[in-house]
């Protein structure tokens, strides 16, 4: 309730200069950025990682089986915990969250501050091993050929445990915000839908995580001290490893999904200019995923020797998930419908994911189903599946957001042209490069292996184009939006005339954000 | 509410301090949620293997001394118990009894710690030792390693937060004899005591699951 | 428009007065003298052996100590209802994953926890004479294992076209018809096919020998009459002298499960530090 008066054309970004400045920040914008900035660098190592696979699987034949065993584990490890967890919430969320509420900082910002450099440094630990003796377990580090291989993996275990913190210590600071730092007249009933997300999201990080960090902690225990519950040679049981490790890493796929899902509801109604469909039902729904999250993660372990009632009870809970998804995806297409729609790139991104998410969604059915797992278990349909959900929400979300956000960062308009090519080439390089691994693994292509029968070799080559696709989309997203950042248009304050409260400060925004605390008279979706 | 609140310098984004003090309140207990599941895990280990060797859990107990555990419990809520008086001394602008009871709390953690390392000295000289450590002859079952992992797991996890707590502890008292605290601004310590009664809460837990399996 | 007034009139959940209760020092010794005494409980009651229900007394008193310290020491019982909520769900969430766990580990099958003989837990001791000529018996043997084991893939009547063989490019095996079998008809080329795999199909070579050899008998049933095994074809698969109703090898030994050749390696101490 202070009134701020900034001098003309003063914003977060130049509101005070130097390295030191931004190093000590405790802006959550500035943070926001900070972890933008390190995702697409390891979005960059852990891309270069898939494009060697799938050069190896081109038939370009460049590398060892060893050789393979690590590039693979490199490419999973890194962009699991180090690009899609952290991609949406920390660096969009940071950014947007306090703005979306009225806020002018998230809960702690000093906890904020740390939380990017606790990650930084268990970034860093995981990727140093890269110059050692690497790892090769996969991403998965499944007992007990983690315990024993003479890798450095315990530095990458470590390095994910510290990763652990920060995204623990970023779920608690988005509850306490949402929970204390809404604007005047912000009731639960007007809350954004991107901040519901980010709230569902954070409840299922802090629940998660801390089980991945003692899992990881035994992990590691075990291999430096043989003191353990996971080697059979000191009567552990090498399953229990992966029950603990799967009860985080089934919630974690849905830490990457919900934000996507929540930066979706967002762009689609702004870029039809209606009212979204079914407000209610899709916060219910983005609980209910939270909650079916946490009951289903025995559906990865269907042939590690689980009992079979085990099974029974996996199979049939992971069925539930479908149900709040599909409420989602049925109402976002029916925010659409009549809509007047506005093919700006986030819409267009908005679009991909529908496709690309609900492919991949269904395509789950076919794994959760137990009897058909059995066959598509370890082979390439699981490996187009996961990529088809991952890079369906989390990336597409992620880019929708990053172009619809982009004006209020940055302060400048990119080309929208470019933006359109870009969308089309990520696009159609991300199906070329899939679609086919259902059809190698629904006839039997193995995953994590190097090498195949010569059956399979067209569609791997087909792949492999693919991927070259995808990097070229990438390559040309990064042109223009470093174009724009030196060279774009200035941006207006609400270049998409969206209601919700964050457009209702400058491009980019001072440093508190608003110049006084706004009060909510309205819902954020009312577009007549 | 007491007029002090004006006096004291809460963080921008907050509307007055006892907004902080009650944000920075849910932020401990969430984080103590994040504690639970991250003992949990081990919670879950000895779930499991208890019920899958009961009898193995029964016997390899009974190399627990159930007494120094007792005695360590009621170290516990004794520390407990100063923790709350130091709280409500702090809340109370009672300087010097909340100066007195953190440090009873301290050494109260102290002897916690003594006579923990009494109990591992004893298992180290036994070989009653986790995992592949193990190298005791008394105990017959094959799966008697996983029961020292966990013992040793679970009070070395929870020794390892009481230490963390002692440093705290001392970080409050010397903020306190500074004169940091009155009855408009206590948060610091509310949140410590916080924390301090959750590592009690766990052992109230482990000691009968561990020392006390019949 | 989601702007309304400019001067930030107080909303609730900004700026709850709250009274804040301060646990009187009478209050605290209670609470205290409680948790002193329930810890004597715990102790006396373990003593006592209440068979079964010694467990949950226990977890009760300790449930009812922990009560008290987060409800009065830590304050939940003056305190705002959500962070109660979040201290419940916490133990909700615990108690999801020990019980989704446990539906898997200890609903094993149970003859890797209880204690057989060793190598009576597999086949046993073989039930068949000469399992490798075709006889009557051992082929109803066969169909017994054919109809759990084979179906999915080769289809009720070994026609290859069981249910999984939709997505094969390349068909499983037609067991009626004569033509196109990668390893031969011999009895003893499809034992040796069941015992080492062949493309898409897994190696079944953790099956008894015996049953290995009734299955081939089965399948080889379903179609023309297949050629002979001469004494070297047998020689090659293990079955040193056929003249023999064991084939041979007295020192053949069955299977067991992967379970507990880790128990009983980890028994015999030959993994064990010492």
């Amino acid at each position: 309730m202070s009134t701020i008066a900034a001098a003309p054309g003063t914003n977060y970004l130049n509101a005070t200069k130097g390295l030191r400045s931004w190093i000590g920040t405790l802006d959550h914008k500035r943070i926001g950025l900070m972890y933008l900035f390190t995702i697409l660098c390891t979005f960059l190592m852990g891309g270069v990682f898939a494009i060697m696979v799938r050069l190896q699987l081109g038939g370009f034949n460049i590398m060892t089986a060893d050789q393979y065993n690590r590039a693979f584990t490199y490419h999973g490890t890194i962009m699991v915990f180090m690009v899609v967890i952290p991609m949406i919430p920390a660096a969009i969320g940071n950014f947007a969250l306090p703005m979306l509420i009225g806020a002018k900082d998230v809960a702690f910002p000093r906890i904020n501050l740390a939380s990017y450099y606790i990650f930084l440094t268990g970034a860093t630990m995981a990727a140093y091993t890269l110059f050692a003796k690497g790892v090769d377990t996969g991403w998965t580090f499944y007992a007990p050929y983690s315990i024993r291989t003479g890798t450095s993996a315990s530095w990458v275990l470590m390095g994910a445990f510290i990763m652990g913190f920060s995204s623990i210590f970023t779920g608690l600071n988005f509850i306490v915000t949402i929970h204390k730092l809404r604007a005047p007249g912000l009731t639960w009933n007007r809350l954004p839908l991107f901040c519901w997300a980010l709230y569902a999201t954070s409840v299922i990080q802090v629940l998660a995580t801390p089980v991945l960090a003692i899992t990881l902690l035994l992990l590691t225990f075990e291999r430096a001290t043989g003191i353990g519950i996971f080697d059979p040679k000191i009567g552990g049981d090498p399953v229990l490893f992966q029950h603990f490790f799967w009860f985080y890493s089934h919630p974690a796929v849905y830490i990457m999904a919900l934000p996507a899902m929540g930066v979706i509801s967002e762009v689609i109604p702004v870029f039809s200019r209606k009212p979204i469909f079914g407000y209610k039902a899709i916060a219910l729904a983005t609980f209910g995923i939270a909650l079916v999250a946490f009951l289903v993660w025995g559906h990865h372990m269907f042939v590690s020797g689980q009992s079979e009632f085990a099974n029974f009870v996996f199979s049939l809970l992971t069925m539930f998930v479908a149900v709040p998804t599909g409420v989602k995806v049925f109402s976002w297409v029916a925010t659409l419908y009549k809509g007047s729609l506005r093919f700006n790139a986030p819409l267009l991104y908005a679009f991909c994911f529908l496709f690309v998410f609900t492919v991949g969604g269904m395509t789950g059915m076919f794994l959760a189903a137990l009897a058909t797992d059995v066959h598509l278990t370890d082979t390439y349909f699981v490996v187009a599946h996961f990529h088809y959900v991952m890079v369906g929400s989390t990336l597409m979300g992620f880019l929708a957001a990053l172009h619809f956000y982009f004006p209020k960062m940055f302060g400048k308009m990119y080309s929208e042209c470019s933006a359109k090519w870009g969308c089309f080439l990520i696009f159609m390089g991300f199906n070329v490069t899939f679609f086919p691994q259902f059809i190698l693994g629904s006839q039997g292509m193995p995953r994590r292996y190097y090498a195949y029968v010569p059956e399979f070799k067209t569609l791997n080559q087909l792949s492999t184009f693919g991927s070259w696709l995808i990097a070229a989309g990438f390559i040309w997203t990064a042109i223009y939006l470093g174009r724009a950042l030196v060279a774009g248009a200035k941006a207006p304050s609400n270049p998409w005339e969206a209601l919700t409260v964050d457009w209702q400060t400058a491009s980019p925004p001072i440093t508190e954000n608003f110049e006084t605390t706004p009060v909510i008279t309205s819902g954020p979706y009312e577009y007549r | 509410m007491s007029t002090d609140t004006h006096t004291h310098h809460f963080a921008h984004h907050f509307e007055s301090a006892d907004h902080e003090l009650e944000a920075s309140k849910e932020g401990m207990w969430v984080f103590l949620l994040t504690e639970v599941l991250f003992f949990g895990g081990l919670f879950c280990a000895y779930a499991i293997f208890r019920s899958m060797y009961p009898e193995m859990f029964h016997e390899a107990h009974k190399y627990l001394n159930w007494k120094l555990g007792a005695l360590n419990t009621v170290i516990l809520i004794t520390s407990s118990l100063t923790m709350a008086m130091a709280v409500s001394a702090c809340q109370k602008a009672q300087r010097n009894k909340a100066i007195v009871n953190l440090i009873l709390t301290f050494l109260l953690a102290c002897g916690f710690l003594v006579v923990k390392s009494f109990e591992y000295a004893h298992k180290i000289h036994e070989g009653l030792l986790p995992g592949a450590l193990f190298h005791n002859h008394e105990i017959v079952h094959p799966k008697a390693p996983l029961f020292f992992s966990i013992y040793f797991g679970t009070t070395g996890l929870h020794g390892f937060h009481v230490i963390c707590g002692m440093i705290v502890i001392l970080w409050l008292l010397f903020r306190t004899i500074r004169g940091d605290f009155d009855k408009g601004y206590f948060m610091p310590v509310e949140l410590v005591g916080l924390y301090w009664h959750f590592v009690d809460l766990v052992w109230i837990f482990l000691f009968p699951l561990l020392y006390l399996v019949s | 428009m989601a702007h309304g007034n400019h001067n930030g009139s107080h909303n609730d959940n900004r700026n709850q007065e709250h009274s804040h209760v301060i646990l009187s020092d009478a209050m605290i010794w209670k609470i205290g003298a409680c948790l002193f005494v329930l810890t004597a409980v715990t102790v006396g009651v373990a003593h006592i052996n209440l068979g079964w229900m010694n467990f949950p007394v226990a977890m009760l008193v300790a449930i009812i100590k922990g009560s008290l310290v987060a409800l009065f020491f830590m304050g939940l019982k003056y305190d705002k209802k959500e962070n109660s909520v979040i201290l419940i769900g916490s133990f909700l969430f615990l108690a999801i994953f020990i019980v989704l766990t446990s539906c898997d580990l200890l609903f094993r099958p149970a003859n890797v926890y209880d204690k057989p003989e060793p190598f009576a837990a597999a086949g046993g001791p073989p039930k068949y004479k000469k399992p490798w000529t075709a006889q009557a018996v051992v082929a109803a043997h066969g169909k017994e294992l054919f109809m759990q084991q084979c179906v999915s893939c080769h289809g009720e009547k070994g026609e290859g076209n069981g249910v999984a063989s939709t997505a094969m490019t390349r068909k499983p095996r037609n067991f009626t018809s004569g033509e196109n079998w990668l390893n031969g008809r011999k009895p003893s080329q499809v034992f040796h096919t069941l015992t080492t795999g062949v493309n898409l199909m897994p190696s079944f070579g953790s099956l008894p020998a015996e049953d290995r050899w009734s299955l081939a008998q089965y399948v080889l049933s379903l179609g023309p009459t297949p050629p002979a095994d001469s004494v070297d074809d047998l020689k090659k698969v293990g079955v040193a002298d056929p003249t023999r109703d064991d084939g041979g090898q007295p020192g053949a030994a069955p299977s067991i499960p992967i379970d507990l050749a880790i128990e009983l390696l980890a028994e015999d101490g030959t993994f064990k530090k010492k």
